[in-house]
């Protein structure tokens, strides 16, 4: 017998929210992240509007932390010393899980470290610094930081984070290009299920991109935000017919996954179970989005979690505003659970957060757990003129909604296809 | 440069690394070990410093360095060269 799986902690960090409460407050009203690129780039670029995490301080955020009654004295310390100078990435995925670590009640209760596993989210984790540091490095290699050979891995934040949380269990990076976050939550699901871990830390890792990554994706055509430049809240429109690609977003989320039998024990609040999860390949290298490859996911995930398509009442769409993505996800959703789509709010939540890139698939899990528990849909704020009709896209206001069993999608360059089924908790 | 600027350089690049440290707890006789640095903070404040002296010394000749005296006066001979 399988151990059922549990979510018992979420933390983010975003441009639509520096916590879980005020990410809910902004999926509530439909505040959309997406402004002009705050630090304009050198060399300019043709990317100018993005949904970028602003204002924040890593220091002052760990002088909040000194004065939590949740967090252990010294803990803040140990933080400075592994990531005062980490780079921005490395930050992000601490704050998220100090609030998601906090939530699951694992500072004051804490669990056999063996028994407790990392999973961080995401590949290319350390562009921007690396970028950073190029120009430099040009001129006087041998003044580049020691710290370089640890920044520059991705394992980094393994590391990091298990030292600062005390994780001794496994531990390691899962890359799947957009669909990193949805990966790494399917391989703690199944670290768990297999019982080699109790509790497993799932991180989605901030993409945060050099000018080169966004200059790549610009050319390879991917990206949005030509006609609405001067209305940058406007330019991530999932299934509008005015979509034109993806805008940029940056955001660290974090899920604590738990054993059912362990959160019981513990007595701590189960916001979710994953109940199934699929991760198929198109056996394609290239960008495009595979029809064939997206059924296969999501009914995969709906079979490994015994759902009916006609359980399920919200689908948490990979939606990223690009017309070919849109078009084939929908046409995917639609063999799938065939005229039922009618009945199965649909919303996307990148067109509040941008494309959050490895991170996206924890993000929208957490937006789809918050929806959940809160029994609403959150607005589809640019969706005008849906390129489809029969389905039943949330609106540009709040809409009240029962949903126990939800279905959130990622899909990758390169032909990853994801799907995760998460359910109310019986 | 006199030694006791090379001092001042290659405290303010320890307590950049090291926040836990003031300057008035850095001794010239002491280690960076004593200090509580680690073998990468130890050469984060070697390059640090190095970089604001404007100095370039082949790693291996630091190895002869036991304190941070040993590293005022390697820094301020190469300064002056």
């Amino acid at each position: 017998m399988k151990e059922r799986v549990v979510v018992t902690g979420m933390g983010v960090i975003s441009s639509i929210g520096k916590n879980i409460n005020e990410f809910t407050a902004s999926l509530k009203v439909g505040r959309s992240g997406i402004g002009r690129i705050y630090n304009a780039f050198d060399p300019p670029i043709s990317v100018s509007i993005a949904a970028e995490i602003q204002g924040i301080s890593f220091d002052a955020y760990l002088e909040g932390c000194a004065y939590s009654t949740e967090i252990p004295p010294g803990f803040t310390n140990e933080v400075k010393q592994c990531a005062r100078r980490a780079p921005f990435a490395v930050q992000g995925s601490i704050t998220a899980a100090i609030e998601a670590w906090s939530h699951a009640q694992l500072f004051k209760n804490t669990l056999a470290p063996e028994r407790v596993g990392i999973i961080i989210a995401g590949n290319n984790l350390t562009e921007h610094y690396q970028y950073g540091l190029y120009e430099k490095f040009k001129q006087t290699p041998e003044y580049l930081s020691p710290t370089y050979a640890l920044h520059y891995l991705d394992t980094d934040q393994v590391g990091i984070l298990s030292q600062i949380f005390k994780i001794r269990g496994e531990g390691f990076t899962v890359g799947g290009a957009s669909a990193s976050g949805n990966i790494g939550i399917l391989k703690g699901f199944q670290l768990i299920q297999l019982g080699l871990v109790d509790v497993c830390m799932v991180i989605g890792s901030m993409a945060h991109l050099s000018p080169m990554e966004l200059q790549g994706f610009y050319n390879i055509g991917a990206m949005g935000g030509k006609r609405f430049i001067n209305e940058p809240e406007k330019a991530c429109r999932p299934f509008d017919r005015e979509h034109e690609g993806f805008i940029y977003g940056q955001a660290s989320g974090c899920l604590v996954l738990e054993s059912f039998k362990s959160a019981s024990a513990r007595e701590v609040s189960k916001l979710a179970e994953i109940s199934g999860g699929a991760l198929v390949l198109d056996g394609n290298h290239l960008s495009d989005p595979n029809e064939a490859g997206e059924i296969r996911a999501m009914e995969t995930a709906l079979n490994q979690a015994l759902i009916d398509t006609y359980d399920v009442n919200y689908i948490n769409t990979h939606g990223t505003s690009s017309p070919k993505g849109d078009e084939i996800e929908l046409k995917a959703i639609r063999k799938v659970f065939k005229r039922k789509t009618l009945d199965i709010w649909i919303n996307a939540t990148k067109a509040l957060t941008g494309h959050c890139l490895y991170s996206a698939g924890v993000i929208e899990a957490i937006a789809t757990i918050i929806q959940m528990n809160e029994g609403f849909v959150h607005p589809n704020i640019n969706l005008d003129n849906p390129i489809e009709s029969d389905f039943k896209f949330s609106g540009k206001e709040l809409t009240k909604a029962s949903i126990p069993i939800a279905l959130s999608n990622s899909f990758g360059f390169g032909g990853i296809n994801t799907s995760i089924v998460l359910q109310k908790v019986k | 440069m006199s030694k006791e600027s090379v001092f001042q350089v290659i405290k303010e690049s320890i307590v950049d690394i090291l926040p836990e440290i003031s300057t008035n707890q850095i001794e010239i006789a002491l280690s960076l070990q004593d200090l509580g640095a680690n073998s990468i903070d130890r050469m984060d404040i070697i390059i640090r410093s190095m970089e604001s002296l404007g100095v370039k010394i082949p790693l291996v000749e630091l190895a002869r360095v036991s304190n941070i005296q040993g590293l005022v006066d390697l820094f301020y001979e190469r300064a002056r060269a």
